[in-house]
C-alpha cells in the first residue's frame, strides 16, 4: 500500500488531532467552554517523554501514567474554575494552556526548555492508536443516542431546565473536564510516541488554533464533526501544495468563513438538510391534524388550525 | 398530619430575603389533592420566587416546605422532579432543535426506575393528554407558542408528578388557546393531579381554579374561594389602585 | 528604580491604549476581537509602507495608522461579526463563532506582512521624526516616552471621563448594561457598534505606530503577543469600567517590569497569563468591576 506507507504520518496526525479535536469538543457539547485540552495534550505528551527518558519507563505504562495525570489536573482545573462560564471560563482554560508553555520553557534540562524534548523512542505502533481512536468514538456514539444525548443538549442549551429535569448539571460539566483530560492527555501521549519530540511550539497558541478551527469547520455536534475537520485540516495543505506562502491565509479564510456561514459545521450542514426533509413531511401531518380539527367547530377550530399550523413568528 | 385528605403541599411560614430585598415575606398555605389552586398578584409581589422557593431553585431564608408528609426543605432543585414536583416555566423553555417526543422523553429521562415505571406508555397518554398527537416528529421551535406551552406541560406530566406548578403558562396567548389550556389543566385536575398556578388572567383563573391566593409585597392578602378573593376590597386595591374601588 | 518605573509606565501605556480599544467593544457589544492585534500590527505594517516612500512628520504617520486601524476594525465588523451575529441561534454560539472568526481573520494579515517583510521586524524610521534622549540626573527619557505617557494620560483619561460625561458615552453603557431596553430607547446599536469598533481600531493603529517607534521596529508576530496581554488588563481591571482598564494596564506593565529586573525574561509572558488564571478565579470581576458582569 504505497499510498499508506507515505502518507502514514498524516495519518498519524490525522488520528492524533482527532482526539484532541474530541478533547475540545465534549466540553463544548455540553456547554462548557474550555479550550484547555491543548494543556492536558502538553501534560500527556512531556509527562510521557519525561517518564521515558529521564526515568526509563516503558511507553505503555508512561502512557497510562500521563493520561491519568492529566485526566488529573483536568478535574482540579474543573473543580478551580467551577463558577466560570463563558467567555471567562474560555479565557481561563487559555491561560492555562499559556502558563504551562512558560513552565516547560523554564524547565530546564528536565523539558528540554525551548528547544523541547527529542529522541522519545517508544513501543508504540500506528495501529494501536487506531484501535484506541476506533474505541474512543464507539464510546462516543453512545453519547450521541438516546437519553445521553438528550441531557447532553439539555445541559448545554439550558442548564436550569435541565436542572428541573432532574439532571445534575454540576456532575455533568465536571465529567467533561474528566474526559476531556483523558482525551487530550492521551492524544499527547500518543504524539510523543510516535513522533518521537515535542517542544514548546508544538504546544502553543498554533494549536489552540488547530484544535478551534477543526471543530468548527467540522461541526460542533458529533464525533463525525472531529473526524472531518481533522481530515480537512491535516490534508489540505497537502492537497494545497502548490498554494505555498498562501496556505496561511486560505486557512484563515477558510475558518472565518466557516464561522460566518456554516456555524454548525459541516455536521452540521448534513443535520440540517436531514431535519429539512423531516420537516417537509411534518408539515403535511401538521395539515391534516388542522383540517381534522376545521371539520368540528368551524368558527372555533379556525383559529385553532391557524394556530396550529402556523409557523411561530419568534 | 394523618388520613386521606392530607395536604399534598404544606408551605410553612417561609421566608425568602436577599441583597436586602424581602421577595418573600411569611407565607403559609397548604394545597389539597386533586385541586387547582392559583396565585394572583401585581408584578413584584414575589409570586415568581414563590415557585422559585418550592421549586427549591431559590433558597429559603426561613421556614419549611413539606410535600406529601415530607420536609423538602433542604432537597436541591434537581431532585425535585423525582419526588414529584414537575414545573413550567414563565416562558416556554424547551429544546427547540430537538423533536417534540424527544422533549416530553427529556421529563423522564431522570426518574429513577421506580418512578419511571412504563416510561413509553406514560409519555404516550401525556401526548394523548395535551393533544399532541401527530406532532411528535416535529421541532416545537416550528410550533406556535400554544403548541410550544403544551409540549412543556406533556413533558412534565410524563413524569408521572405529584403536583405541578405553573408559572403563568397562559401568558402571550390568545383567548381560544387560552381556554384549551384551562380545559387542559381542569381535566388533568380531574384525573387527580394537585396544580398551583401563577398567572395573571383573572378570568382564566376564575374559570380554572378551585382556590385563589391573592399576593402582594411577598405576602398572602386574600385567600378563598375564587370569586371571593376577586371582589375582596384588598385584592381589587392592589391590582387597580384605590380610586377605581372607590369608582367600582 | 525610577527608571523602571518610567519603562513600566511607558509600557503600560502602550498597553491601555491597545486594551482600551478592547475593553470598549466587549464592554458595550460584548464582541472579544482576537483580530484586535492582527490590526493593530498591520495599520503599523500599511503605514510603513507608506512611510518608505515619503518622509512624513510623526503626527501624520500617526494619524493614518489610526485611520487604517479604524477602517480595518469597521470592516471587519461589516464583513464578519455582523453577519454572525445576524445568523447566530443564541448569545452563546455567536460568542464562540466570533471568537473563532476573529482567529480566523487575524490569520490573514500577519500572513500578508510576513510575506512582504519575509518575517523580519519593520520600522517607522523613515520620518523625519527623530528621536531624542533627555537626561534628568541619572534617568533616561526620550520625547517618544513622553508622547506615549501622553497619549496614554490624554486619551486614557479624556475617555473614561467622555463616557462619563457625553450623550454617547451614556448610550454606550446603556447598551453594555441592556441592549434591548436601549434600543427601545432609540440608540442605534448597530451605528454605535460600527463607531466603537472605529474608535478602537484607531486607537490600536495609534499604539501600534508609538510602540513602532519606541521599540524602532516590530514584526508580525507583534499583534498577537498583546492580545492576551490586553485581556490580562482587561480582565485584572475589570470589565465594563474604564478606570479599570486604566488600572489593569498600568498594574499590568508594573508587574512584568518587576520580573523582567529580578527574574530572566523568560517568565515575563507568565505575569499576563498567571494574572488572567488568578483574577478570574479569586475575583472574576477585576478590581473595579461589578458583580453581575460576569454573566453566569
Amino acid at each position: 500500500m504505497n499510498f499508506f506507507s507515505t502518507n502514514i504520518i498524516l495519518v498519524e496526525n490525522t488520528l492524533i488531532v482527532i482526539l484532541l479535536a474530541l478533547s475540545i469538543q465534549i466540553p463544548l457539547r455540553l456547554g462548557v467552554f474550555s479550550f484547555a485540552a491543548i494543556g492536558y495534550y502538553a501534560i500527556g505528551a512531556y509527562s510521557s517523554a519525561i517518564l521515558m527518558l529521564e526515568f526509563g519507563w516503558g511507553s505503555w505504562e508512561a502512557m497510562f501514567v500521563a493520561t491519568v495525570f492529566a485526566t488529573v489536573v483536568a478535574y482540579l482545573l474543573g473543580l478551580v474554575l467551577a463558577r466560570l462560564t463563558g467567555l471567562y471560563l474560555g479565557m481561563a482554560t487559555i491561560a492555562f494552556d499559556l502558563i504551562l508553555v512558560v513552565i516547560v520553557l523554564n524547565g530546564g534540562s528536565l523539558t528540554g526548555g525551548p528547544v523541547g524534548i527529542f529522541g522519545v523512542l517508544g513501543s508504540i505502533e500506528l495501529w494501536h492508536l487506531a484501535a484506541a481512536v476506533i474505541i474512543v468514538l464507539a464510546l462516543l456514539t453512545l453519547t450521541e443516542r438516546g437519553k445521553l444525548a438528550r441531557r447532553f443538549d439539555a445541559v448545554r442549551e439550558d442548564p436550569q431546565l435541565a436542572s428541573s429535569m432532574g439532571i445534575d448539571v454540576v456532575s455533568y460539566r465536571r465529567l467533561s473536564f474528566l474526559i476531556s483530560g483523558a482525551l487530550g492527555g492521551l492524544a499527547g501521549a500518543f504524539a510523543i510516541n510516535l513522533r518521537t519530540t515535542i517542544s514548546p511550539e508544538s504546544i502553543g497558541f498554533g494549536l489552540v488554533v488547530l484544535g478551534l478551527t477543526v471543530i468548527i469547520v467540522g461541526g460542533q455536534a458529533s464525533w463525525v464533526g472531529a473526524v472531518i475537520g481533522a481530515c480537512i485540516f491535516v490534508w489540505l495543505p497537502k492537497l494545497l501544495d502548490f498554494v505555498g506562502d498562501w496556505e496561511e491565509i486560505i486557512y484563515g479564510m477558510v475558518v472565518v468563513l466557516a464561522a460566518i456561514f456554516i456555524p454548525g459545521g459541516i455536521v452540521g450542514l448534513f443535520l440540517e438538510a436531514k431535519h429539512r426533509r423531516q420537516s417537509k413531511r411534518n408539515r403535511s401531518v401538521v395539515e391534516q391534524v388542522s383540517a381534522l380539527l376545521a371539520g368540528e367547530d368551524e368558527h372555533e377550530s379556525r383559529s385553532a388550525a391557524v394556530n396550529e399550523g402556523a409557523i411561530s413568528d419568534r | 398530619m394523618t388520613g386521606k385528605t392530607q395536604a399534598v403541599l404544606e408551605v410553612n411560614n417561609i421566608a425568602v430575603h436577599y441583597g436586602g430585598i424581602k421577595a418573600v415575606n411569611g407565607i403559609s398555605f397548604s394545597l389539597e389533592p386533586g385541586r387547582i389552586s392559583g396565585i394572583l398578584g401585581p408584578n413584584g409581589s414575589g409570586k415568581t420566587t414563590l415557585l422559585g422557593a418550592l421549586t427549591r431553585m431559590v433558597s429559603l431564608t426561613s421556614g419549611s416546605l413539606v410535600f406529601l408528609g415530607q420536609d423538602y426543605s433542604k432537597v436541591p432543585a434537581r431532585k425535585i422532579l423525582s419526588l414529584g414536583i414537575a414545573r413550567t416555566f414563565q416562558t416556554v423553555r424547551v429544546l427547540p432543535d430537538r423533536t417534540v417526543l424527544d422533549n416530553i422523553l427529556l421529563g423522564t429521562d431522570a426518574l429513577s426506575s421506580s418512578r419511571a415505571g412504563n416510561v413509553k406508555e406514560n409519555v404516550r397518554q401525556a401526548i394523548e393528554r395535551t393533544g399532541l398527537e401527530g406532532f411528535e416528529q416535529v421541532r416545537p421551535g416550528e410550533l406556535s407558542y400554544g403548541v410550544q406551552r403544551r409540549v412543556e406541560i406533556a413533558r412534565a406530566i410524563a413524569a408521572q408528578p405529584s403536583l405541578l406548578l405553573l408559572d403563568e403558562p397562559t401568558a402571550g396567548m390568545n383567548q381560544h388557546e387560552r381556554q384549551e389550556i384551562g380545559t387542559l389543566l381542569r381535566k388533568l385536575s380531574e384525573e387527580g393531579l394537585t396544580q398551583l398556578l401563577i398567572e395573571h388572567d383573572v378570568q382564566m383563573m376564575l374559570d380554572t381554579c378551585d382556590k385563589l391566593f391573592a399576593m402582594n409585597f411577598g405576602v398572602l392578602i386574600a385567600e378563598g374561594t375564587p370569586e371571593s378573593v376577586v371582589q375582596s376590597i384588598s385584592v381589587q386595591e392592589s391590582y387597580l389602585g384605590k380610586r377605581a374601588q372607590q369608582n367600582a | 528604580m525610577i527608571q523602571d518605573l518610567l519603562n513600566a509606565l511607558t509600557l503600560g501605556s502602550i498597553y491601555l491604549l491597545f486594551a482600551l480599544g478592547m475593553a470598549l467593544v466587549w464592554g458595550t457589544i460584548g464582541i472579544l476581537n482576537f483580530a484586535h492585534g492582527s490590526i493593530f500590527m498591520f495599520a503599523t505594517f500599511i503605514s510603513y509602507l507608506i512611510a518608505e516612500r515619503i518622509v512624513l512628520p510623526l503626527p501624520v504617520i500617526l494619524v493614518i495608522a489610526a485611520a487604517v486601524g479604524a477602517i480595518l476594525s469597521v470592516a471587519v465588523q461589516v464583513l464578519a461579526f455582523q453577519p454572525i451575529m445576524r445568523r447566530a441561534k443564541n448569545q452563546h454560539s455567536a460568542e464562540l463563532q466570533i471568537l473563532i472568526g476573529g482567529i480566523g481573520i487575524a490569520a490573514v494579515p500577519i500572513a500578508i506582512a510576513q510575506r512582504a517583510t519575509l518575517s523580519n521586524p519593520f520600522g517607522l524610521g523613515n520620518s523625519s521624526f527623530q528621536v531624542q534622549i533627555y537626561e534628568i540626573g541619572d534617568v533616561r527619557v526620550s520625547n517618544i516616552m513622553i508622547m506615549i505617557l501622553f497619549a496614554g494620560l490624554v486619551l486614557g483619561g479624556g475617555l473614561a471621563w467622555w463616557i462619563k460625561v457625553s450623550r454617547q458615552g451614556l448610550a454606550l453603557r446603556a447598551i453594555g448594561v441592556n441592549d434591548e431596553v436601549a434600543s427601545i430607547m432609540g440608540i442605534n446599536k448597530q451605528r454605535l457598534a460600527l463607531a466603537t469598533m472605529a474608535l478602537g481600531g484607531a486607537l490600536a493603529g495609534l499604539a501600534g505606530a508609538l510602540l513602532t517607534v519606541y521599540l524602532s521596529a516590530i514584526t508580525p508576530e507583534s499583534g498577537d503577543a498583546l492580545l492576551i496581554k490586553a485581556f490580562a488588563a482587561i480582565v485584572l481591571g475589570g470589565l465594563g469600567s474604564i478606570a479599570g482598564v486604566i488600572a489593569g494596564s498600568l498594574v499590568l506593565a508594573l508587574s512584568e517590569t518587576l520580573v523582567l529586573t529580578h527574574t530572566s525574561g523568560t517568565w515575563v509572558n507568565a505575569v499576563s497569563f498567571g494574572l488572567i488564571f488568578l483574577i478570574l478565579v479569586v475575583r472574576p470581576q477585576g478590581i473595579f468591576g461589578r458583580k453581575n458582569v460576569v454573566r453566569t
